[in-house]
């Protein structure tokens, strides 16, 4: 029987065209597949079958792979338009009176030719252009859903032009972006560019960590995790090779800080890997770059190629015997790549789950190596620390946390954006002095900070300093956004839109975020459409408490950090007395 | 060298590098597990088996956290047996409930904890109408992933001991899905339908399709037997109802095997009530009859059909056949080829007569694994 249903068939011709370029390593499984979709049968079972055949591995791991990542498509596709429903978005769409009973994918597709598959997407990082949408590889957006069809014609808009910083900012990393070209290593240079890496090669590697240690840079993804110390960690790991990862995954709703570090100068990123990758001892990097930022991997392999040809990048650096290779790495659309053992996962061709820990990263990371993972932004301060020395970065604050990092401001306010600002900045300050206030006959509703596994605050958390260790007092930090929302946002349908988010993102590997996100959605659903009750209620509390205790990893814990703030600090609209709004 | 920890309240010393399960389980305290198993490398993604730590801010999952000095484990206490039950409660709300026809009822690992945490079975959620109920056409393992809970022990048994890589992990979130190669058939995917998948999974959700309907544990008496189809020697029990065999299971004690078997050990048993199936020695009938081999076969021929006999009979009738043989051509011209489902005793004297009885190194054996 056996025999009859597995007849061997020959990798076609066309198949093994599209894989010519890659090695036959289960590492390029993401890439194969994706250069397998753009067949006239897509990612069928055959097809993913074949790829599976051609990396030597079984066809379940190149279908679970297929199918984990949102961006990889198991049907035939001409066209497709990603549809954000991200919350900023959502409200974007809402407050336009775009308030429909059918939902905005149905919508979309009746209007739209029809060689085009509309489909949503969570948080596409755009939210700075929300409503926004991916035109196949092309970001779009501000866009409403009557004129969506016009990106079908190639209507883009244009991506927000931050070269004029705001009265107050206090620019380091975005410095000089009026006048770098992000496509001209020769611009960046002569604002300082590699300065910072000449600085390093100069000097030990013990010396370099030394001084990063010393400015108390702290990580920008979100948990501030010392760098200097995770990079002591990974230099005194004794397996060899070491790899540095810059994360660039950036899927958390309302943070877009990487794609506009990338857009504007990214040769700081390069520089930054660099000196990191001295200083641990490594020599092999990887960006792990969200599938949706295709321009911004374009734009990064161009700076990669310039630097080489500079001699900034590749072998044997300006002649100091250090060798440095960056390869940019595409994701395929999953949150989840975001957090740094999954990403490994990922980088590796596999379903990105995170894994158990310990070992963490830095012992045992990409290919069972030592491993610096660390966000964008951390490795794009490193350059100017290293420049400029540790006292200088701790002179740029007068707060206990030194340097300055990237905000993004969001929602009813102004001057919606991103500015550069020192650390100890409270929510009020970041409403009135940066985003220019609330909008005319806008009232403070309820703000969400950190990103959306952050906390939804009212207005009695308006005047709390701002820092990795505000979380304590209810309101986080997290990886630097604020989404400030007036009255006309329900916090109950916030909150349902944030669930919306984690259940459409969740791995699936542990039961308590697999289903608790998936229940708590629906009920927030119920809760949001009908009358609150206690039981309801107290259901949610529940599936907050195991999710925060029993999770796998930081998704299915952060989720909680929203439903409780939410349910703390806007008892009475989540409460069974609640009008209906 | 061994560490201090303090355990449901009690001060033990255990040797360090042990998971806080192995500690449980020597101290007989007993952590419910269901993605866990001794045999396969631990994934935690039940979370079942959460414990609390001592000035942890999370609850751990015992079955891949190692102890530390001076820890302070607690794994019944109220927070954990909360945590425990709202837990089971997510896996039921999307899971048949229905024990009444599973074929797993009676030594469902899942059925076991819903009544031990005595759990209500959530009003919401799919209550397993999602898949297909027998989706595989597989002819030895029905297949119901509807019960399934995503331990993903199927899915490392079948890689880590058959080394088959059959099954596998799909989609993500909510629609996480058990499949098969590419959302294939099993045989598809290259089965060669072992059933280890089937012996791991702590659910109903594989299940051996020959047994359905035929007897579930409290109606059956294990049987512990050695498999008779070759060398190896595996062991495993017969599933017997009412004196008659309705299935295979894997007996984890067994030396030889632990829980794996291969498709014959497992299914292969339909041959002891088979109406084909010989239980008495036949001969020939002119053997019978002491005539001469008649020159040409003839089915139709009365003298070439085959007829039941004794023990005695046949044996004598084999002797002296054997004797004339050696007598005109020698003792090379005898072959012997034992068997598998002989004991090594058995094999032992036929190893004797062959030499020094017969007189010929003809002699060989079946086993070839
Ligand atoms: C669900 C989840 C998503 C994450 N997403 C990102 C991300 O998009 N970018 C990022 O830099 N860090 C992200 N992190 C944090 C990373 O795991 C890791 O801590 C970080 O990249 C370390 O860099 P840093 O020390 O420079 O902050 C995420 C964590 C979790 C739990
Ligand atoms: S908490 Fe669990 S299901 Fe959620 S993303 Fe992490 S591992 Fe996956
Ligand atoms: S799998 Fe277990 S719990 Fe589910 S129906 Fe079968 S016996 Fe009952
Ligand atoms: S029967 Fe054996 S080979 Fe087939 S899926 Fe199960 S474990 Fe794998
Ligand atoms: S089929 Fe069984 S063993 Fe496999 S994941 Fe589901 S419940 Fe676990
Ligand atoms: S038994 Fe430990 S997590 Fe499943």
């Amino acid at each position: 029987m056996t025999n009859k249903t597995t007849r061997f068939k020959p990798i076609p011709q066309e198949i093994l065209e599209k894989s010519v370029e890659l090695s036959n390593s289960p590492e390029v499984l993401l890439e194969l597949l994706s250069n397998l979709q753009a067949l006239p049968e897509s990612l069928s079972r055959d097809n993913i079958t074949y790829a599976a055949r051609l990396l030597n591995i079984p066809a379940h791991h190149a279908y679970g792979v297929t199918t984990f990542y949102s961006m990889l498509s198991t049907e035939t596709r001409k066209n497709t338009l990603r549809i954000c429903d991200g919350p900023v978005c959502w409200i974007k769409r809402a407050s336009a009176e775009e308030k429909h009973t059918k939902n905005v994918v149905d919508l979309i597709s009746d209007t739209v030719p029809s060689e085009w598959t509309v489909e949503r997407s969570s948080c596409l990082g755009l939210c700075d252009r929300a409503p926004a949408i991916l035109v196949n590889d092309d970001q779009a957006g501000p866009i409403s859903i009557g004129e969506t069809k016009n990106a079908c014609q190639g209507w883009k808009g244009v991506p927000t032009d931050y070269s004029i910083p705001r009265p107050n900012e206090k620019r380091v990393m975005l410095a000089n972006t009026d006048q770098i070209d992000p496509n001209d290593i020769h611009s960046a240079i002569k604002f300082g560019g590699y300065l910072g890496l000449q600085t390093a090669l100069q000097l030990t590697p013990e010396e370099v960590i030394a001084i990063i240690e010393a400015s108390g840079l702290q990580g920008r993804g979100g948990a501030g995790f010392p760098v200097g110390r995770k990079w002591k960690f990974v230099s005194q790991a004794q397996i060899f090779p070491k790899y540095i990862i810059a994360n660039a995954d950036e899927s958390e709703p309302l943070i877009f800080k990487d794609r506009v570090l990338i857009d504007s100068n990214p040769h700081q990123l390069l520089e930054g890997m660099a000196i990191g990758g001295y200083a641990c001892g490594a020599s092999e990097a990887y960006i792990y770059i969200r599938g949706e930022y295709v321009s911004q991997a374009q734009r990064l392999k161009l700076a990669i190629k310039q630097a080489g040809e500079l001699g900034w990048l590749g072998d044997n650096i300006q002649g100091s015997g250090f060798s440095f290779h960056i390869h940019v790495h595409l994701g395929a659309g999953a949150y989840i790549c975001g957090e740094e053992t999954a990403l490994i996962e990922s980088l590796e061709g596999k379903r990105g789950e995170p894994r158990l820990r310990p070992p963490y990263p830095p012992t045992f990371g990409f290919r069972g190596h030592p491993t610096a993972v660390n966000n964008v932004e951390s490795f794009a301060a490193v350059p100017h620390i290293m420049k400029n020395g540790s006292d200088w970065w701790k002179s740029l604050s007068t707060y206990s946390v030194p340097g300055t990092k990237l905000y993004m401001i969001l929602g009813h306010v102004r001057k919606p954006g991103i500015f550069e600002a020192p650390f100890g900045l409270t929510l009020r300050q970041i409403i009135d002095d940066y985003g220019g206030g609330l909008q005319d006959g806008s009232s403070f509703h309820f703000a969400l900070t950190g990103g959306a596994a952050g906390t939804m605050v009212n207005s009695s958390m308006l005047d709390i300093p701002l820092d990795y260790s505000s979380s304590q007092k209810g309101i986080g930090l997290g990886a630097g956004a604020f989404l400030i929302c007036d009255n006309r946002v329900s916090s109950v349908a916030f909150l349902r839109e944030l669930l919306h988010f984690f259940a459409a993102e969740s791995c699936g590997k542990c039961t308590p975020c697999r289903v608790g996100t998936w229940r708590a959605y629906n009920l927030l659903c119920q809760m949001a459409d009908n009358e609150i009750t206690e039981p309801d209620i107290d259901e949610l509390k529940a599936l907050s408490e195991n999710m925060l205790l029993t999770s796998f990893c930081g998704l299915g814990q952060s989720v909680p950090i929203s439903i409780n703030s939410a349910l703390a600090n806007f008892a009475s609209e989540f409460s069974a007395s609640r009008k209906r709004d | 060298m061994t560490i201090n920890i303090t355990f449901n309240g009690k001060a033990i010393q255990v040797e360090p590098g042990q998971t806080i399960l192995q500690v449980a389980r020597q101290n007989e305290v007993n952590i419910p597990t269901l993605c866990y198993h001794k045999d396969l490398s631990p994934t935690g993604n039940c979370r079942m088996c959460v414990v609390e730590v001592k000035n942890w801010r999370f609850l751990q999952a015992a079955c891949v956290t190692q102890v530390t000095d001076g820890m302070e484990i607690e794994t019944h206490n109220e927070k954990v047996t909360k945590s425990r039950k709202l837990s089971l409660q997510l896996m039921l709300a999307n899971h048949p409930q229905d024990c009444l026809t599973c074929e797993a009822s009676g030594e469902c690992e899942l059925q076991d904890l819903a009544y031990e945490y005595k759990i209500e079975a959530p009003g919401w959620g799919t209550k397993g109408t999602r898949y297909t109920v027998d989706s595989d056409p597989n002819p030895f393992i029905r297949v119901d992933m509807n019960r399934c809970i995503l331990c993903r022990r199927c899915v490392q048994a079948c890689a880590e001991i058959q080394v088959r890589n059959v099954w596998g992990v799909a989609r993500r979130g909510i629609d996480e899905q058990i499949v098969a190669g590419a959302d294939t058939t099993m045989l598809e995917a290259h089965c060669e339908s072992c059933g280890q998948c089937v012996a791991y999974c702590p659910t109903g959700a594989l299940s051996n399709k020959m047994s359905y309907g035929k007897g579930r544990r409290h109606q059956i008496k294990k049987v512990p037997t050695i498999c008779t189809y070759c060398g190896v020697g595996c062991q495993f029990d017969f599933n017997v109802k009412n004196g008659r065999i309705i299935g295979v299971s894997s007996n984890p004690n067994s030396p030889v095997n632990g829980m794996a078997l291969c498709v014959k050990g497992r299914y292969g048993w339909d041959f002891i009530y088979h109406p084909d199936r010989l239980k008495k020695p036949m001969v020939r009938q002119y053997l019978l009859d002491g005539k001469t081999k008649p020159t040409h076969y003839d089915p139709k021929c009365p003298d070439w059909g085959w007829v039941e006999t004794d023990w005695e009979k046949a044996l004598d009738i084999t002797a002296k056949k054997l004797g004339q043989t050696i007598d005109s051509h020698g003792p090379n011209s005898v072959g012997v080829f034992t068997s598998a489902k002989c004991t090594n005793e058995e094999n032992y004297l036929m190893n004797k007569f062959s030499r020094q009885v017969i007189g010929t190194n003809n002699i060989d054996h079946c086993a070839r694994l």
